[in-house]
């Protein structure tokens, strides 16, 4: 296999090359103004380390794949056209008022709830681009009022006239008939022909989702239009270098929903967040292949901790109303949560309750934090972890920032040592204590809720703070094993390297499978079944497009089902292909009923109050080779003891009294199966492992490491 | 238990004991208690508190138990969302939370109504008291205690607590409660609030803390005759089930906290909260100038009939204490639905503090315990137990108000604030109820998401935000009009679009409302219903100068179907309530408009029913704002050219929206010289305005200058309130009948042939 993903970052892009069994990460700084630089870059420093020559690596790999943040940035920018937004008349509001909570969508809890503070996002549409036209579809997609031409033509040249550079249509039901919006297409073209210079891009929303809600439909649609210039010209000046360089076949990109596909085949909106989702899927092809049992996937950074879910017998987790920046959506994502936690959230004294708060927020990179010498006057988590020992001064990311002692106690004394009448040391063990528990907490709830235990979990920690705090949320959570996985800081873009093509396709029906009053079960098979085929039409018609034999073309059936009016949905997939006898619907119904009781408690589920699907979902995909990381990690043969000795220096851990001598080790220096004891410190090039009190660390391959529990009482989930 | 024992004068020990015990065995009734309802202080620390607190007080471990509670509530809030079947639980109309043995809320979910989780605490209360001691009833693990009358602890009959003991090793340690607003409950008009009630009886279910399950199984036959009592058996069922299971989780959560920490780190963290919170409540309110500010607000009709009914509020700071004085309020009505709570009146003013003042801080019950509420009894505001109040938003909505204003008023001044200083929230609920025979042959009865849509207050430097959230909520939700429609059989014809001129002008303008058109579709059984205040006398004001939102009409437009029109005369229709109301496009239809307060109606195909959302009290003079953000507002279609020009007196281009700086300024200037030309001394306007009386035209309720005397509806009916004989009014029907009757008869009288 020979193969290049990338991940586009913020900072850095990363890249990882697989070329016959031999893998490589390598990194570049990503270059804004053209990310064929950075992508150029960064893969040089990885075919040289493998003796390559570019020639060669363009012309031998089977594929080169893109996770990016492309389109994050642009939103964080606001970096697009003025779009004109031609809504069903009587709705041009909807958009705007974002279901009244979209004060909330994207912030923190403690914002969320402070309505005062609530304010709305700068709209990527404002007021002034939104029109009605009069139309009307009813919700079983009966035209209750035919579309006015003359009143459209008018609306869009209103548009024109106030400088639209394109168009969302997005019309009330249009997901069930789409007519109206279809003739409003036609109508704009006839406006302005496409082989005119005068053209515009329209965007119809039903096209962009296949589910309903109008304003989170129409959101997703003015995203994607919003994002598409700038995605298209990022995307296509990527493939134009790729071609300049020898690479003949399609580039493939990443998607949020964790497939990926060519770029005729990638809707802007499908590649945000792509990175942390292939980082999930990377986690769960390394689940499978050292046979880790259910994981949570954990990337703590400086700003924020990202928390995915895997668990086994390939039960997916999608956000299907994601946010996005500040905007709800309605395509479906990999479920991704994003905690306001890192190394950079500031402590603060709590006069309250005596004690500290930590984060959301942070002292990001500019100022940073205290010991960071860059003006940051308030403590932060990793100034505790540095006044606590486990940073050292010259160590920090690679050496690149030498951190300064006395800013770090300056900060902690003064913020919040002062004021608890309390040591520097017993501060930071607090804010340490503090910032393990937010953490612990977030992941607590995210399984919970699902029905989960936490206990029962392995905890992949990647990201620059992972393996920092791994043990301390670890240890709240009564979790016994902790991978660092291999290549951590370049996680995503192996995740990029693993997968399949797929793509999504789904519609909203009101489908009731069983009805409390009459007692009847659902018999229209016809019905569902020609559903259930023009979806898989639609994959199928996705993947042959980008040249991909019909005969490898496999689908996943999915349908989200509920009791009654309940707001749950509980994803089911599908055990049969096409419905056909009262069997299926009571398999249907057992398999609901058993997921959702491992959800919310075995006896709380509401047959009484009806069943039904809501969507039907078809995942097409082709299955393709993937990465091996099952060598890199030690087996029990593979252990043995660490070296003796080395650099002690004094470490302060939680309910321990005073100093602990603690052994400093570099992950370079130290072999494949290696068993270090705690306490340790071990320094890699992309992260620090702190092995507290209790656990050890066993040394794999590639920055991989195993840290694992020696204290009994947490057996359980052993 | 009844007092009648204490009357009598001395008597021994043992007489006493005798006594207590025949009157306790003789308890004709357990009914709602005014000794809990008047209490929302700290219960006193228990023995088990005290030795827990002993043992367990560090704050860094406490802080790490209390954030241990806190993800286990928000992950029962979050499942509650999820599995509850009531359309409010899915706008966040709902609330988890744990309380101490003694019945003191603790800790609620970060999400959600926090008047729910402060209202149960009286009800656990009431359990405490009465039930756990009573051999009939008791409390046992595994038990569940169901309730919705209002009295015994909910903000209305509409919605419906469960509690679940917590124990330890036998002992109760705690209780857990899980709140939705289930909406229907079998009152005489459907979706739980019945503006027709007369009396208690009238509302519907009225259940009083029951026993619905043992060992964590509901019992049958209670939820049978539970469901038989309601319109809809689905929706009680499902969300009995909903809310069992979420106590269940949340108790699961507690026991874990209890596994790993120790029950006393548990008990000592719920306590310190509590104890924590008043203390750094009572430092806040210490930053406070000491003093007194008034406000009153006026409801303008009972929802039968139009009255002036007064909400007084006079609010006192000294020291650390704050003492809402409500005297001089309406007295009770009798036999109308919109008598509120004083423990009402109270949980709402915690949301108060909470969202809008303090919202960093925790949400428990401390956050009232400096506090000191003034009802006067019989009061509007703190009824006879036995009057009807299942809409007790109609008054309680403004004493909310009225407080929220004085407590701005004090604390703008403040050097630190704990969030941003705002202008009154738009508090009323502008929205259609339902209820009927649906599309798929369900009964149902509720409320429309609507409710989330009122407008934000303005601030002291920005304009508020339109239809954001409802006052007592945060993050709450609209909702999707194609998923509604999929449900019900009505349309939105006009849908969520921000009204024109629905401004509360000022500096910065309060966040504005949207209009609603809506049309039944597709059932021969379905109506609609409207309980709101605010047609007549505006229900929320502005600050420091800044305008009141408007009065909102209920408009009609019957006798044509809109989608008759849609087929057949597509341009007829018009897309804003003025337009429809001013241009009556559709020939031969009647339009009405009416005070927001409609008895269930039930609904023919295509009639159209037409409200809108409030919007915020506005900040500052009208004539300061920015005559750009004028011009934006202009741009946005959000005003008009006349408010544009006889409001914010701002001079500019219409055709492409160009102020013309210096004529804006002269025409400025030229109002404020009008002001001043149109006022006169203070004295004189007191002699000119100033009547001894309310006016004989208007039937007034409450003080008019003296707030021991109050007025009932005339100003020939006054006294002291205790001394007012019952106001009881007549069915708005029967009057009606009456006065056609009498006109027959004069027309009778006048042609005896016919």
């Amino acid at each position: 296999m020979r193969r290049v993903s990338v991940d586009i970052g913020g900072t850095f892009t990363d890249c990882f090359l697989v070329w016959d069994g031999k893998y490589v990460a390598a990194k570049a700084l990503t270059t804004y103004q053209n990310l064929a630089h950075g992508f150029n870059h960064a893969l040089k420093n990885a075919y040289e380390e493998l003796g390559l020559t570019l020639d060669e690596v363009m012309t031998g790999v089977d594929s080169v794949r893109y996770a990016t943040t492309l389109g994050t940035n642009a939103l964080i920018e606001r970096k697009g056209p003025k779009i004109g937004l031609i809504t069903t008349a009587g709705f041009e509001s909807s958009v705007p008022i974002s279901r009244g909570r979209g004060y909330g969508e994207g912030l923190s809890d403690r914002l969320k709830r402070d309505l005062p503070m609530g304010e709305r996002p700068d709209p990527l549409i404002p007021i002034p681009m939104i029109v009605g036209v009069r139309e009307r579809v009813s919700e079983s997609g009966e035209i209750l009022l035919a579309i006015n031409e003359d009143d459209l033509r008018e609306k869009i040249r209103h548009l024109v006239d106030r400088g639209a550079q394109g168009f969302v249509v997005s019309l009330l039901n249009s997901v069930i008939n789409p007519e109206n919006e279809i003739i409003v297409e036609e109508i704009i073209r006839e406006e302005y022909p496409s082989h005119m210079l005068g053209a515009f891009p329209v965007i119809l929303s039903h096209l962009v989702v296949g589910r309903k809600g109008e304003y989170a439909r129409t959101s997703s649609s003015i995203l994607d239009a919003f994002l598409h210039q700038e995605m298209y010209h990022g995307l296509s000046s990527l493939e134009l270098n790729l071609r300049d360089q020898g690479y003949d076949k399609p580039m493939q990109v990443i998607h949020n929903s964790g497939g990926m596909a060519q770029l005729n085949s990638t809707d802007a909106l499908q590649t945000i967040h792509s990175g942390p989702v292939a980082g999930i899927h990377a986690s769960e092809h390394l689940a499978m292949e050292a046979d880790l049992g259910n994981i949570i996937c954990t990337d703590m950074g400086g700003t924020s901790f990202d928390i995915g879910l895997v668990v086994e017998g390939g039960v997916k987790f999608y956000d299907f109303n994601p946010v996005i920046d500040r905007w709800m959506v309605n395509i479906p994502m990999v479920h991704l949560v994003t905690l306001g936690a890192g190394g950079g959230s500031i402590a603060k004294y709590d006069r309250m309750s005596k004690t500290v708060q930590v984060g959301p927020e942070s002292a990001r990179s500019d100022p940073g934090p205290a010991c960071y010498n860059k003006g940051g006057m308030k403590p932060t988590v990793t100034d505790a972890d540095f006044i606590l020992g486990y940073i050292r001064a010259d160590r920090y990311a690679g050496g690149s920032i030498e951190l300064s002692e006395k800013r770090a106690l300056s900060a902690m004394k003064r913020n919040i040592g002062k004021k608890l009448g309390i040591s520097e040391i017993d501060a930071a063990i607090m804010v340490k204590q503090k910032a393990d528990n937010n953490m612990a907490n977030g992941i607590a709830q995210e399984l919970r809720t699902r029905g989960y235990e936490p206990r029962h979990f392995t905890m992949l920690a990647y990201g620059g703070n992972g393996a920092l705090h791994g043990c301390g949320i670890a240890n709240i959570l009564h979790i016994n094993k902790i991978l660092v996985p291999p290549f951590s800081s370049i996680f995503s873009a192996v995740g990029a390297g693993n997968m399949d093509q797929m793509h999504f396709h789904e519609t909203s029906l009101y489908l009731t499978l069983f009805d409390t009053y009459s007692q009847d079960m659902f018999d229209d098979y016809d019905r569902f079944n020609v559903m259930v085929a023009d979806l898989e039409e639609a994959g199928k018609n996705d993947l042959m497009r980008q040249g991909l034999d019909p005969d490898m073309i496999e689908h996943r059936l999915e349908l989200d089902m509920r009791y009654g009016n309940q707001l749950a949905e509980t994803t089911v997939i599908c055990p049969f292909p096409r419905m056909t006898s009262e069997d299926d619907i009571l398999d249907l119904i057992e398999l609901f009923s058993r997921d959702y009781g491992q959800r919310f408690g075995e006896g709380s589920q509401s047959p009484e109050a009806g069943i039904r699907v809501n969507t039907i979902r078809v995942a097409s995909y082709v299955s393709l080779d993937k990465v091996h990381l099952k060598d890199i990690l030690p087996t029990v043969a593979d252990l043995k003891e660490g070296p003796e000795g080395g650099e002690k220096h004094p470490c302060y851990f939680p309910d321990i009294e005073g100093a602990v001598d603690t052994v400093f080790h570099t992950y370079e220096d130290l072999e494949f199966g290696t068993v270090i004891p705690a306490p340790a410190v071990v320094s890699s090039d992309s992260t620090t492992f702190l092995v507290e009190p209790g656990w050890q660390l066993e040394v794999g391959k590639y920055g991989a490491g195993w840290l694992r529990r020696l204290s009994t009482k947490c057996e359980e989930g052993a | 238990m009844n007092e009648i024992g204490k009357i009598k004068g001395a008597r021994s020990v043992a007489t006493q004991d005798r006594l207590n015990k025949f009157l306790k065995d003789a308890s004709l009734f357990y009914g709602p208690d005014p000794d809990i309802m008047e209490y929302h202080g700290l219960e006193k620390r228990s023995d088990m508190e005290d030795v827990a607190i002993k043992n367990e007080n560090d704050p860094a471990r406490m802080s790490i138990v209390s954030d241990r509670i806190q993800a286990g509530l928000d992950e029962a809030f979050e499942m509650l969302a999820n599995i509850g079947i009531a359309p409010g639980a899915k706008w966040g109309d709902m609330s988890t939370a744990v309380y101490t043995a003694s019945g003191d809320l603790t800790q609620a979910s970060t999400g959600g109504v926090v008047i729910f989780s402060n209202l149960v605490q009286y009800s656990t209360k009431f359990i405490n008291k009465y039930w756990i001691d009573d051999p009939t009833v008791g409390v046992n693990e595994g038990d569940a205690f169901l309730h919705n009358d209002a009295r015994y602890g909910t903000p209305h009959n509409a919605d419906q607590a469960l509690h679940l003991p917590l124990f330890h090793e036998g002992k109760l340690i705690a209780w857990i409660g899980a709140v939705i607003h289930e909406g229907e409950c079998g009152a005489k008009e459907p979706g739980g609030i019945p503006s027709s009630a007369e009396t208690i009886w009238d509302e519907g279910l009225k259940l009083s803390p029951t026993k619905v399950a043992e060992n964590y199984e509901l019992k049958r036959d209670i939820v049978t005759f539970l469901q038989n009592s309601v319109r809809e058996p689905k929706l009680q069922y499902g969300d009995m089930k909903a809310k069992l299971y979420v106590c269940c989780r949340i108790e699961k959560r507690m026991k874990e906290t209890i596994a790993e920490f120790g029950v006393d780190a548990v008990l000592a963290a719920m306590r310190l909260n509590l104890e924590n919170t008043e203390t750094e409540v009572r430092k806040r309110i210490s930053e406070w100038p000491d003093g007194t500010v008034r406000h009153v607000c006026f409801a303008d009709h009972t929802l039968r009939e139009s009255a002036m009914i007064k909400i007084n509020l006079a609010l006192h700071k000294k020291g650390d204490k704050l003492i809402f004085d409500y005297r001089g309020s309406s007295p009770e009505f009798t036999n109308r639905a919109n008598n509120s709570l004083t423990i009402t009146v109270k949980g709402l003013l915690s949301q108060l503090f909470l969202s809008y003042i303090w919202p960093d801080l925790p949400r428990n019950q401390a956050v009232l315990a400096p506090m000191d509420f003034v009802f006067d009894e019989k009061s509007v505001l703190k009824p006879t137990i036995g009057t009807p109040n299942a809409q007790s938003m109609m008054t309680l909505f403004h004493s909310w108000t009225a407080a929220q204003l004085c407590v701005s008023k004090f604390i703008f001044s403040l050097p630190d604030k704990y969030t941003r200083f705002i202008a009154p929230w738009y508090a009323m609920i502008n929205t259609f109820q339902y209820g009927g025979l649906t599309q798929h042959g369900e009964i149902v009865g509720n409320i429309c998401a609507d409710i989330n849509g009122m407008g934000g207050g303005a601030f002291a430097d920005r304009d508020g935000q339109h239809s954001m959230a409802p006052f007592f909520a945060t993050m709450a939700d609209i909702g999707e009009q194609e998923f509604i429609e999929e449900e019900l059989p009505f349309i939105q014809v006009v849908s969520k679009k921000l009204m024109k001129d629905n401004q509360s002008f000022g500096k910065y303008r309060g966040g504005m409302g949207y209009q609603m058109v809506v049309a039944m579709r597709g059932s021969n059984a379905f109506g609609f219903m409207l309980t709101a205040q605010g047609s007549k006398v505006p229900n929320t004001m502005g600050l420091f100068g800044g305008y009141a939102c408007h009065a909102y009409p209920l408009c009609k437009i019957t006798g044509v179907d809109v989608f008759e029109t849609f087929q057949n005369r597509p341009d007829e229709f018009k897309y804003s309530i003025q337009e429809l109301m001013n241009e009556q496009p559709f020939e031969g239809a009647n339009y009405s408009t009416h005070a927001m307060a409609l008895q269930y109606d039930f609904a023919k195909e295509g009639e159209m029913y037409m409200i809108a959302q409030g919007t915020g009290g506005s900040y500052g003079d009208a004539l300061e704002r920015d005559p750009e953000m004028v011009m934006k507002d202009m741009e946005e279609d959000l005003i008009s050219h006349d408010v544009a020009w006889r409001i914010y007196k701002v001079v500019y281009d219409k055709r492409n929206l160009t102020v013309d700086v210096e004529a804006t300024e002269a025409a400025r200037k030229a109002e404020r010289e009008d002001r001043i030309n149109r006022s006169m001394p203070f004295d004189d306007f007191v002699e000119d305005w100033v009547t001894d009386t309310p006016p004989a035209n208007i039937p007034y309720y409450g003080s008019w200058d003296d707030n021991e005397i109050v007025y009932a509806g005339s100003p020939d009916i006054k006294g002291k309130i205790e001394d007012l004989d019952p106001i009881i009014m007549p069915d708005p029907k029967d009057v009606r009948i009456q006065a056609l009757e009498q006109e027959l008869a004069a027309l009778s009288k006048e042609n005896p042939t016919t």
